[in-house]
């Protein structure tokens, strides 16, 4: 129990971590982070993701791409929780001489394993680094984490195709199933998702778990593969978790809260005078 | 070029385990000999060129040094923002060699012609682009590509294209090639259309003209200090590229002179900001469109008589 609430803990500080830089910055997608969060916690914090925190470049570590590239402020807090980023380099978030912007970049971070921000690329870097590691005999596997809505994006299924025909069986999707993109739901946008279906009849290995449950998450992600295909892992997500005037609602993926909403934030998250100044 | 091509890369692929032949179901022709020799370097994506240059992208990031390889249109346009996010941007060491250069798909029509290519790709940063005008050459801008750490497009023709180079040439990338010199008109030209200015030059030189011939090998980083020496000693200069004029060889010409403060007066052949006409040999395409060796031989001298030259 004791575990549990330090980690609910530690996920509130984030969130608010994510939202006094955001605020500073003066822009963040903070529902998108909000919704990608627990995911990301699972693999840098509870290390479900292999890496040597003393060597970036370790050859056979686990590669992590964060393809929704605009929840980069989450990959770079959590990353900075892990010690893998300094606090001066992500509080410079969007300050003049910033070392870190909106989109994870490989020029910002020898820890981004990927530059995202224009969807649907993400995937089929990651085909790319799992063929590579296979060829190197590598135990490595590769992870990508994509929205829902940029399942949209043509790409995405021509990276599902190949990497059920290299039968990738080291890479894995973790797809952060919010149901919303930017201008309102995926389903009213684009029709029924269908993801397991979808992607169960390109070859791939389809599990579904709560996005927001860090043991699933972390259970899910070590756990072995047996199917000798490519995995996707659909998690189920709420967009902007955590503070409820944003939770499931499309008004929030591109913006900061106004004067009344400031309040909720304010109080959700526990937000003092002082932290915002 | 494509034949040269793939030797090239199967000797690169015996030295260098790491070097890859990736294909999106658009071959050499010789790749079934290339996966015999080394099954596991050879990977085809199918018909998906996106994912194959962003895959490639990924696979860099491993060691790996990718050499990506179908029709140039499907590169330069379709794959464009792949090539330019996810290897330039990244800066990663992956080659993209898009064939069919210019005009050679010529009973295809525009769709599979590669004539906005140099510039559309030119304007991207931290990538080279190589040229070649020949077999021998292509193979030169392969190994030369190999060496070179970084992103590398390398726009290569059909086969069978005539050699001007001997068996021992070596390429210096970055520096044009004079191949004809001695007098005050120079043209400077880039790809297989190179045989085409080169005759072009010699009926010229029949009728008492001689023209300086420069081979662009090498667009980017571009030699401009031999476009300067070359346009300081001429009295008109052309560019030849079977590509639109906007944007390419002859664009890059006429940036180099401005800059370096040069009034010597340049005419650009290539395609008038238009898309090809007609189908057939990619002589006969060529020819329709203006650009076979009687049509630039009958454009200099048209231009040289304007001019009062």
């Amino acid at each position: 129990m004791d575990k549990i609430l330090k980690e609910e803990k530690e996920l509130k500080e984030l969130r608010k971590k994510i939202f006094l830089t955001g605020y500073k910055g003066g822009m963040a997608h903070l529902a998108s982070c909000y919704s990608s969060l627990e995911i990301l916690y699972a693999f840098y914090i509870k290390k479900a993701l292999r890496y040597d925190c003393s060597n970036p470049k370790w050859a056979d570590r686990d590669r992590l791409i964060l393809s929704k590239g605009h929840a980069g402020l989450a990959l770079y807090a959590v990353m900075a929780k892990a010690g893998l980023l300094t606090e001066e380099e992500y509080d410079s978030y969007l300050q003049p001489g910033s070392r870190i912007g909106g989109e994870p970049c490989l020029r910002d971070s020898e820890w981004v394993e990927a530059t995202t921000g224009s969807l649907g690329h993400g995937l089929s870097m990651a085909v790319g680094m799992a063929m590579a590691l296979k060829a190197d005999r590598s135990p490595a596997k590769v992870y990508a984490v994509l929205g829902d809505g940029e399942c949209e994006e043509g790409t995405v299924w021509e990276a599902a195709m190949s990497a059920a025909a290299f039968q990738l069986d080291n890479l894995v999707a973790v797809l952060d199933c919010n149901r919303i993109q930017k201008m309102d739901f995926v389903e009213k946008t684009m029709g029924m998702a269908n993801w397991n279906e979808k992607w169960a009849s390109f070859g791939w290995d389809v599990a579904e778990v709560d996005g927001h449950d860090v043991q699933a998450l972390e259970n899910r992600f070590r756990m072995p593969n047996e199917s000798g295909m490519p995995c996707l892992i659909i998690a189920h997500t709420v967009k902007g978790k955590g503070v409820s005037i944003m939770e499931d609602n499309p008004n929030w993926h591109f913006k900061l809260p106004g004067k009344k909403e400031l309040k909720v934030f304010r109080e959700e998250l526990g937000i003092s005078d002082a932290e915002l100044a | 070029m494509q034949s040269a091509y793939i030797g090239k890369l199967m000797e690169l692929a015996e030295k260098d385990r790491n070097v890859f032949h990736v294909l999106a179901d658009s071959g050499t022709g010789y790749d079934e000999m290339f996966r015999r020799n080394f099954p596991e370097q050879i990977y085809n994506f199918g018909i998906s060129e996106e994912n194959m240059v962003a895959a490639a992208a990924g696979m860099a990031t491993v060691g790996k040094v990718p050499f990506v390889f179908t029709a140039g249109a499907f590169l330069a346009y379709r794959s464009l923002e792949f090539i330019r996010d996810d290897i330039c941007f990244q800066n990663l060491n992956v080659k993209v060699a898009g064939m069919g250069s210019g005009l050679a798909w010529s009973s295809l029509g525009p769709t599979h012609h590669t004539t906005e290519d140099v510039a559309v790709l030119r304007s991207i940063p931290n990538l080279m682009i190589l040229s070649p005008a020949t077999p021998k050459q292509t193979a030169e801008c392969v190994e030369a590509a190999y060496v070179h750490q970084g992103p590398v497009y390398i726009r290569i023709g059909m086969n069978h294209e005539k050699e001007f180079y001997e068996e021992n040439y070596r390429i210096t990338v970055g520096k044009n090639e004079v191949l004809r010199d001695g007098g005050e008109i120079t043209v400077f030209v880039t790809g297989s259309i190179l045989e085409e200015a080169d005759r072009a030059a010699e009926m010229l030189l029949e009728e008492g003209i001689r023209v300086n011939l420069v081979n662009v090998h090498t667009i980017k980083p571009f030699d401009g200090e031999n476009a300067v020496r070359m346009a300081q000693k001429s009295r008109m200069m052309f560019s030849v590229e079977e590509h639109n004029i906007s944007g390419g060889l002859g664009s890059l010409i006429a940036e180099t002179l401005a800059d370096n403060g040069i009034g010597v007066k340049l005419h650009r052949i290539g395609l008038k900001d238009v898309f090809a006409v007609g189908y057939g040999t990619h002589k006969g395409v060529r020819a329709a469109n203006g650009l076979d060796a009687a049509s630039i031989y009958s454009c200099i001298k048209e231009k040289l008589a304007n001019e009062g030259i």
